[in-house]
């Protein structure tokens, strides 16, 4: 007993900047209860924004002087019996995260957001649920984790209260439940064959393999299937457009992102302890999914749409480094996630930016605009470039890495379904073009409908939108740093 | 040995880019000054490189060197990228074709008078990765400026090009960028199966190379390796390194462009403006021809000889399609686009012969016929100038109105339908014998091949006649505007034509440089 109230003990006091965003939720619940409508909306916007910036900067903080206890990190810790797996690969994802929320909230700030109180509170529950998920290899507590961050997400997807909003969110919400029935059905079918909650362990990877690899392979499939909705990956993706089209764009800048990386991790551990052969079906579900996303995205009007198919693309693509099932695969498929929160987080404020100025995200308004601000026209070239994935930008980067990973596999592996899905998936990028084109090609290619009237955009807004296309070609220009990065992470 | 030549002839083009770009338009009249001075500098770089050029040595010269990117791959080893540049008899001679052609594009694009800013800042763009294309040693940068051809290309035709422009741009851009990534695949099966032997032995880790030097070398295939050449390694049935060389051959083939791939080219050539099709057909169209020479001949000349049949076969029906197009058109600036087809076609079978008339033969017609298409381009713009209409039956008598033009028109066409003394005899003359000599070529390939030179003093001839002869005459009264060339259009035109009789004349100039590298790349067959 008392050993058990020492490993708790223990557990939260290497746990504690994750406990200090319990505090922060509660402390803004609180917070919001008790105060009464201020005046200057504004200032209470601010307010809000640089409290959760600062506050989650510091939580991490508190990671990078934990970090020094290598003993926590290098080996990976066990924590609250079994529950907690916490190490070097968990504390890089969540800095993935921390990148994007902080990057979320300015993007809010910037733009002129009017948000109430609440936002802020269900945000960070959010946060916090997408770093449990980061540290977790138990079934049960990737189960709370996932419907964590679902029940937050569901509610702000539907934040700013419209008939659209409405729509989506109901239907958020309905394929959100389906597919956790499913998860939860696949789970269980995983504990009655292995007898363990543990995805990562021998105990697991033994007792697999022992069943048929059929019924494994359902049952593998049905489990994840929470999490391929998360990615928004074929065939749990049908919620993805209309979603991103009704809801706020930083609210989808981070659902583009944040919960993708999250899973992504989770899919790695699994993977790794998976002792069949699943690479059949993560082929198909790659493929159908670059394919669906792609040619979905051709007929699209709304930009907003448009890049809610695009990112059911490039769900395909990140699983493409879990297909090849080697290091390298994995490393790049870090890789490639670290360089498309930049890539992604700078499309959404791109078109935001735009539609500040339209006040519109159909296509069509789009004319023009790169004309009257140049400075927006050549950011929108470098996004939807970097989204196709040609150089100079890290896009290329990443898809190179992930197609040199799938390469080697085949050629150890001498099978030719990766093969197939390495060249279906460059030539894909080739469709993609088409449509990541037609951005900058309204911009700049159509005039616009009232004659050229130049605009500015604001210094912070323009400064903002500025490092994110720094990282896009900065990256491309000197990947070691953040190869080495990687590299040096423990996987599994 | 480091030197900085070859980067500054990148770098200086970039650099007016930028400069462009961050100059406020009050300076717009500048913007085409500092593009001329900018490719004005570059010739004169080229010029001394070409002059300094050791001709009795095949290897590379002028080599730079810095290590770029250094990725570990795990137990795989190390990619490692570099920054690597250099020029041999190959390069040499498309070099000095871009130093030129860039030149006359940028005084071309004189008369660009909307939103000059954009169109500068592009063309410079487009003139550093042009040059970087051609002097890259190390394929992933080599593909890094080959991919960013497109993205200037597509503004330059998408924004100032004719009626049809942003149809011909998107065309362009998907056409070739479905090459590039087939090439991008052989890119990446390339550099996983070779390994840097000096590196590997001094890091004691498997070092992935991109360097063009030791993907050349058979002895740098890492053993069993999926595109090793000896060991026969099977992809969907067929030999691994017959299907990347398929693969290299479409993707080059659709930039050369080859039929089938080629019906990108007669839109964008159409609806480019004049400078840019100056650009295109003059220099773009050599680097898939290059690629071909360096990478799908140069990395897989095992295979390269048993596809002779159907690289001269593209080539032959290449000349042959072309030329009945090209006779077919009423539009002059297509029906140059068609010939252009039609001579590249004769690049195709010059390589595929395998003989060093052949190949030399081949690149010289590739410089011959950039400065010769280049002048063609520069013919059909100065009509549509003056008329906005460029329909051949529109226009005739024209020698009476426009002596100046008319010859200048009589050198470019002469020149490209093969009279002798000018470059498009010794071009086509050296890749017909090359064929005749060829062992693997049976003689009636290069026979079919002579047609083609029929066909296309056929219709050259034509048009003369038909533009140029009998009573002066314009349709819709157009005949005052029919002012004969002013001294931008001299200028352009007459060098261009110096230089054509100067080649023509002189062919060793470029034989001379490739002569000892091509003897070297043979020696690999």
């Amino acid at each position: 007993m008392l050993e058990k109230l020492l490993n708790i003990l223990f557990s939260s006091r290497v746990l504690l900047p994750d406990l200090l965003f319990g505090v922060v939720f509660l402390v803004i619940v609180a917070a919001i209860a008790f105060s009464q409508k201020l005046d200057a909306e504004r200032t209470y916007v601010l307010f809000n924004v640089l409290l959760i910036s600062v506050l989650i900067s510091l939580g991490f903080v508190f990671y990078a002087f934990l970090g020094f206890y290598t003993q926590y990190y290098e080996s990976g810790s066990v924590l609250f019996g079994k529950l907690i797996y916490l190490d070097s690969i968990s504390l890089f994802f969540k800095l993935i995260i921390s990148i994007a929320s902080v990057a979320v909230l300015i993007h809010v700030w910037v733009v002129g957001y009017k948000v109430v109180g609440e936002f802020y509170a269900i945000f960070v529950a959010l946060v916090w649920g997408l770093f449990i998920m980061t540290m977790t290899t138990n079934w049960l507590m990737l189960y709370v984790s996932l419907e964590m961050v679902s029940i937050c997400s569901y509610i702000l997807v539907v934040f700013n209260k419209g008939k659209d909003n409405s729509e989506a969110g109901i239907k958020y919400l309905l394929f959100g439940a389906t597919s956790s029935a499913i998860m939860l059905y696949g789970i269980s079918l995983l504990y009655g064959m292995t007898g363990t909650l543990n995805f990562v362990g021998q105990e697991f990877t033994i007792f697999l393999g022992q069943n048929p690899t059929w019924i494994v392979q359902i049952a593998v499939f049905m489990a994840i299937g929470g999490l391929l909705f998360k990615l928004s990956a074929v065939p749990f993706h049908s919620w993805t457009p209309d979603v991103y089209e009704a809801t706020p764009t930083p609210i989808v800048a981070f659902l583009s992102i944040a919960p993708k990386a999250a899973v992504i991790l989770v899919l790695i551990r699994l993977f790794s302890s998976l002792s069949i052969d699943f690479r059949m079906i993560m082929a198909i579900i790659i493929m159908a999914s670059i394919t669906i996303g792609n040619f979905s995205a051709l007929w699209q009007t709304n930009t907003k749409r448009m890049l809610g198919y695009s990112t059911i693309a490039h769900a395909g693509f990140m699983l493409v480094g879990l297909l090849a099932t080697n290091t390298i695969g994995i490393q790049s498929t870090i890789f490639y996630i670290t360089t498309y929160l930049f890539i992604t987080l700078a499309a959404f404020l791109l078109i935001d930016l735009l539609a500040l100025k339209t006040e519109s995200y159909e296509l069509e308004s789009l004319r023009g605009l790169g004309q009257e601000n140049i400075f927006l026209g050549l950011a929108a070239v470098i996004i939807m470039i970097a989204l196709v994935g040609l150089p100079p930008t890290v896009g290329f980067t990443g898809k190179l890495l992930l197609f040199t990973a799938l390469w080697e596999s085949y050629q150890t592996s001498g099978s030719n379904m990766l093969l197939v899905v390495l060249i279906f998936g460059l030539l894909n990028t080739a469709i993609s073009i088409f449509y990541y084109i037609k951005i900058p090609y309204f911009m700049i290619f159509k005039e616009p409908k009232i004659g050229v009237r130049y605009f500015q955009i604001g210094f912070i807004r323009k400064g903002f939108l500025l490092i994110f296309l720094f990282f896009i070609i900065y990256l491309f220009m000197r990947p070691s740093g953040l190869i080495n990065l990687i590299e040096s992470l423990k996987l599994a | 040995m480091n030197n900085f030549l070859l980067s500054a002839l990148i770098f200086l083009p970039l650099a007016g880019s930028v400069m462009v770009l961050l100059l406020p338009s009050t300076y717009r009249d500048s913007f085409r000054w500092i593009s001329i001075i900018v490719s004005v500098i570059n010739l004169l770089n080229i010029i001394s490189l070409y002059n300094n050029f050791d001709k009795h040595v095949s290897n590379y010269q002028f080599v730079e060197q810095h290590e770029w990117i250094r990725m570990s791959l795990g137990n795989l080893g190390v990619l490692s990228i570099d920054y690597l540049l250099g020029v041999d008899g190959i390069n040499m001679p498309m070099l000095l074709l871009s130093g030129i052609v860039l030149l006359i594009g940028s005084i071309s694009s004189f008369t660009i008078e909307y939103r000059q800013k954009a169109y500068h800042s592009l063309y410079l763009l487009l003139s550093g990765s042009i040059i970087g294309c051609f002097v890259s040693l190390d394929f992933f940068l080599f593909f890094l400026f080959f991919e960013f051809m497109l993205l200037p290309m597509y503004f330059l035709i998408g924004i100032w090009g004719g009626e049809r422009r942003e149809y011909a741009a998107i065309k362009f851009f998907i056409y070739t960028l479905v090459g590039s990534i087939l090439i991008l695949i052989v890119m990446i099966g390339l550099s996983m199966s070779v390994k840097d032997s000096f590196f590997s032995q001094e890091t004691g880790r498997t070092v992935h190379t991109f360097d063009f030097r030791q993907l050349a070398d058979f002895k740098n295939y890492i053993a069993h390796s999926i595109l090793h050449p000896f060991e026969k390694q099977m992809i969907f049935g067929i030999s691994a390194r017959l299907f990347a060389f398929i693969l290299l051959i479409v993707g080059f083939g659709i930039k050369l462009p080859s039929v089938p791939f080629h019906t990108w080219l007669p839109d964008a050539h159409v609806e480019a403006p004049t400078p840019i099709s100056v650009v295109l057909a003059g220099i773009l169209l050599k680097v898939g021809a290059y690629g071909f020479i360096r990478i799908a001949y140069g990395f897989f000349p095992d295979i390269a000889f048993q596809f002779t049949y159907i690289v001269a076969g593209a080539g032959v029906i290449s000349i042959i399609y072309g030329a009945f197009n090209a006779l077919a058109q009423e539009d002059l600036k297509k029906m140059i686009a068609y010939s252009s087809i039609s001579h590249m076609g004769f690049v195709l079978l010059g390589l595929a012969s395998l003989t060093v008339e052949g190949v030399n033969g081949a690149i010289y017609q590739m410089f011959g016929h950039g400065l010769v298409s280049a002048m063609l381009f520069l013919v059909a713009g100065v009509i549509y100038d003056r008329t906005h209409n460029r329909l051949i039956e529109n226009f005739r008598g024209l020698s009476s109105a426009m002596p100046y033009f008319t010859l200048a028109v009589a050198v470019a066409f002469f020149g490209a339908l093969g009279l002798p003394t000018l470059p498009g005899f010794m071009g086509e003359f050296f890749t017909i014998m090359g064929g005749f000599q060829s062992e693997i070529l049976p003689n009636w390939v290069s026979m079919i091949a002579m047609l083609g030179i029929v066909l296309s003093a056929a219709y050259f001839l034509w048009t003369l006649q038909k533009m140029f002869f009998g009573t002066f005459w314009a349709n819709r009264n157009q005949e005052e505007n029919m002012k004969d060339l002013d001294f931008r259009e001299i200028v352009m035109l007459y060098s261009l034509s110096a230089l054509s009789i100067i080649f023509g004349i002189f062919p060793s100039l470029i034989f001379d440089i490739s002569g000892e590298s091509v003897k070297a790349f043979l020696n690999g067959f």
